[in-house]
């Protein structure tokens, strides 16, 4: 096995309980995986150093939910001011997080990713948004998007998230799998509207399109995923009728636009050596080169999908260690 | 390492959110030893697992997914009518949905033997639509083995055997499948099937049981479809090659020892009170049995013969005389032990290009005829002369032996069909490999597995005179040799004693000896692998010298 045993157990489950909940005729259980998602509730009391609280999006009705590192002052435990700023001297990165589950599984408080937020919490010295997107089959695109944008704008307009001299919010987008692909889509609506986002961290994006590449070829079905899942998600996210090379799907595809001349973030793109749909990850990368636009490539050649959701391998302690970087870029 | 507690504010550890709360907790000291087993990660994660556990549930996970793989009917239709349990306790959880998969309403893995038979019998759900499928009898002898050689813990133990018992027999059904295709010339579904087993057998177990064997059969059907039916390299290994194969068989598994020692049995007691004897032997090799019989000759009462060994073999390319080599270090060993003996080498590529006049028999001289699995490579007819086996025989009863001691394997691989053929070979070698596996001296298992697979090549991608493993069974040859003129001699409850007894010290639990009607068996269970027998020519009133 290239991962550990407790990895492999884990991811093994999901895919397995994955396979249970998606019907052939593109449906979907939805009981059923609500039933099968672990969750886990908000702590306003510090664990480790992070305490998490929910805000409900007025709009979408749904769970955002904010991870912070706790006060140096044990007496202010417990406790949140949303009066005050997080710092007016220095700059505290808030990442906005868009989780994975290929649009279709897990929330913003399943175990996986309250878990995965406060490690980033932890290590990266940041403050953690993770969004509760709407999920398709029931939302398909572009609900995930229209969420990220809504979920970024009530950020960026929170002055208890501002910090440093210019009481700022300093936004960086992030996300895994399809968090990563909505990360990117709304970093690019926010281009336009020239609301100004810090940095894109994609971790093994979503990206795909109508023809098939030799990593999808000779990885397909050997570390977890297949082509025929990723199509499932696919075909349960866009619109009906529509193929993989939609932009959503394949943004610098035949259907794609260039971002040329536009103000879009600098990018941290991680790929796992090991994910079938690396060679449309490394095309994204391509395309952004090509578009002018910043990219950093993390390639961690013996890394499967989901890495980074046990932090017993190097290729966890590698990635925090990046994105650290990537949000505090003085330090 | 903390336990991230999300059911009580204060960051007590008390496990995963599913608990009850109302009931008391166990006394701390208890609860901290179960606590602190469980994998601290995977609890982040919201699962519950023992650390000790992590393998058992990693392999049930294994389990379950070729289940779900096999699983006939929509799968989603069957998840939602599943009662699950608590998704945390995975083990359990896993373990919930495998009791549905494993015994669905559909399932096809019934077969019954007949004890009076000792046939197959499938179930009433298989008669119509499906070909004869074999008994795959992995499942009950790997547990045995695993059992008498304590390979795994209990838990894992039921897990593989179960695992290896749904892919198994969803291989097996891909083979039947693909010989079906390949017997009615259908190529291109041969071919598909065969990516489709390539594809399942990287799921199975392929170091031991149905897996190992599947895999050589995959092998075979895909040389006979892509290389033709002209044997190719693996059937064109050189002879020495072949004698280094034969010997790890003759070590790893107790065939060729019974055979050795079963056929010498009968010829020491057929040259009892005779001065002068000749033993032809129709495939020396590295000549293993016979050190034995010259020992015992040398022990007999009232002294030994006057030994002369006649060994056949093919010729030797790089020069060397191989067979003169052996036949050196025999009379080497007669010489220690007081032997008068005498060697004849006879290079011959084919046993039918052997004239009777290269053995020399001298007419004073008591003949044995010793033939260890070689008369069926006779069987392949030529339509342009004589078939060779008949040729043989008779000049064979022209020497008018003492005895003739036919050792062949027990199974029924030369007939005409080849799905029929290929079944036979299915049941026979996976059989074979199963015993193999009570062998754990190594190259010896290796190599023989070798030896084995190249007969199965030669039954499965062969045809005409290319196919030289025509195997047939000891009900057959009886006719046969009874046809050309041999009268069966029996060969004696004191054999049939002295085998079983042989095989208890020397060998696993599992083989058995059985007798046949005056011949001896071998076999991996209940079912005879290999056949010992020693037949006279009937006198009919002349001598016969070849001319």
């Amino acid at each position: 096995r290239v991962v550990p045993l407790n990895t492999w157990v884990l991811i093994s489950n999901f895919k397995l309980a994955y396979n249970l909940q998606r019907r052939p005729d593109g449906t979907f259980n939805r009981d059923l995986s609500e039933f099968l998602d672990r969750r886990v509730p908000a702590n306003i009391n510090p664990v480790d150093g992070v305490f998490s609280f929910d805000h409900v999006d007025g709009a979408t009705g749904l769970l955002n939910r904010v991870y912070q590192p706790s006060s140096l002052n044990e007496a202010q435990w417990g406790m949140v001011d949303l009066e005050k700023p997080l710092s007016t001297t220095e700059i505290v990165p808030v990442i906005v997080f868009f989780h994975g589950g290929s649009f279709t599984h897990s929330s913003a408080n399943s175990a996986i990713y309250d878990t995965f937020c406060r490690r980033l919490v932890s290590l990266c010295k940041a403050v953690v948004v993770s969004v509760n997107y709407r999920r398709s089959p029931e939302h398909r695109y572009p609900c995930a998007y229209d969420d990220g944008w809504a979920a970024l704008k009530w950020v960026k307009s929170r002055t208890w998230l501002q910090s440093g001299k210019d009481s700022n919010v300093h936004v960086y987008l992030a996300g895994d799998s399809s968090g990563g692909n909505i990360a990117h889509h709304v970093a690019v609506r926010a281009a336009e509207a020239d609301v100004e986002v810090l940095g894109n961290i994609l971790l093994h994006p979503m990206f795909g399109g109508q023809k098939r590449t030799e990593s999808e070829k000779r990885l397909d079905g050997k570390y977890f995923v297949t082509l025929h899942d990723r199509d499932w998600y696919w075909r349960a996210y866009l619109p009906d009728g529509e193929d993989r090379d939609h932009p959503a799907c394949n943004p610098f595809g035949p259907r794609g636009r260039s971002l040329e001349g536009l103000k879009f973030p600098k990018s941290l793109v991680v790929v796992a050596g090991l994910d079938l749909i690396q060679d449309w990850q490394l095309a994204y990368v391509e395309g952004l080169k090509k578009s002018g636009q910043e990219v950093k490539l993390l390639f961690l050649e013996k890394a499967t999908i989901g890495f980074y959701f046990l932090p017993n391998n190097n290729h966890f302690y590698c990635l925090m260690e990046e994105i650290k970087n990537f949000v505090n870029p003085n330090c | 390492m903390v336990l991230y507690d999300s059911a009580t504010l204060g960051g007590s550890c008390s496990g995963s959110s599913s608990s009850s709360s109302s009931s008391k907790p166990p006394p701390l000291q208890q609860r901290q030893q179960t606590q602190q087993d469980i994998d601290g990660l995977l609890a982040g994660a919201g699962y519950r697992v023992r650390s000790s556990e992590l393998r058992k549930v990693a392999q049930r996970l294994e389990r379950l997914e070729t289940a779900m793989v096999n699983s006939p009917a929509d799968l989603s239709q069957l998840a939602s009518d599943t009662i699950h349990y608590n998704p945390s306790d995975l083990a359990s959880w896993v373990d919930s949905l495998l009791s549905e998969f494993i015994q669905p309403p559909t399932c096809p893995s019934e077969f019954i033997m007949d004890p009076e038979t000792n046939q197959t019998v499938v179930s009433d759900a298989w008669t119509t639509a499906e070909p004869h499928m074999p008994q795959v009898h992995q499942n009950i002898s790997y547990e045995q083995q695993s059992l008498n050689n304590q390979l795994t813990v209990d838990n894992q133990l039921t897990v593989v055997t179960a695992m290896e018992e749904d892919s198994g027999i969803r291989l097996v059904h891909m083979l039947m499948t693909c010989a079906e295709c390949v017997q009615r010339g259908d190529f291109s579904l041969a071919t598909s099937c065969l990516e489709d087993m390539q594809g399942l057998l990287t799921r199975v177990n392929t170091v031991c049981g149905i897996g190992k064997v599947a895999g050589h059969f995959i092998d075979a059907l895909s040389r006979r479809i892509f290389q033709g039916i002209g044997g190719g390299s693996i059937n064109g290994g050189s002879a020495y090659e072949n004698e280094i194969l034969y010997h790890h068989f003759y070590e790893a598994c107790p065939y060729l020892k019974f055979a050795h020692f079963t056929a010498n049995q009968a010829i020491l007691e057929a040259f009892d009170g005779h001065d002068c004897v000749h033993v032809v032997d129709f495939n020396l090799m590295h000549g293993l049995q016979w050190p034995a019989l010259i020992q015992a000759l040398a022990l007999r009462p009232g002294g030994p013969p006057l030994l002369r060994l006649t060994g056949i073999g093919p010729p030797s390319p790089d020069g060397r005389d191989s067979l003169r080599e052996i036949g050196l270090r025999l009379a080497e060993l007669a010489r220690s032990v007081n032997v008068r003996f005498a060697f004849r080498g006879v290079a011959a590529s084919r046993l039918e290009d052997v004239k009777p006049w290269m053995l020399q028999v001298n007419p004073k001289e008591s003949v044995a005829v010793n033939s260890i699995m070689q008369l069926h490579r006779l069987l392949g007819s030529d339509l342009n002369r004589n078939s060779p086996i008949e040729t043989v025989l008779s000049w064979i009863r022209s020497l008018n032996p003492k005895i003739m001691t036919v050792v062949e394997q027990e199974a029924n691989h030369n007939q005409p069909g080849f799905l029929d053929r290929f079944t036979e070979a299915l049941h026979y070698y996976s059989t074979m490999f199963d015993s193999l596996e009570a062998c754990t001296v190594q190259p010896n298992k290796a190599l023989a597995e070798i030896y084995i697979q190249r007969e199965i090549a030669n039954v499965v991608s062969c045809e005409g005179s290319a196919r030289v493993e025509r195997h047939e069974p000891l009900c057959k040859w009886r006719t046969r040799l009874s046809g050309a003129g041999f009268r069966p001699l029996h060969l004696g409850s004191n054999a049939y004693k002295q085998a079983s007894m042989l095989l208890t010290l020397f060998s696993a639990e599992g083989y058995s000896v059985e007798e046949n009607d005056g011949c001896l068996t071998l076999g991996w269970h209940s079912r005879p692998l290999i056949a010992a027998s020693a037949w006279q020519a009937v006198s009919d009133g002349t001598v016969d010298f070849p001319a």
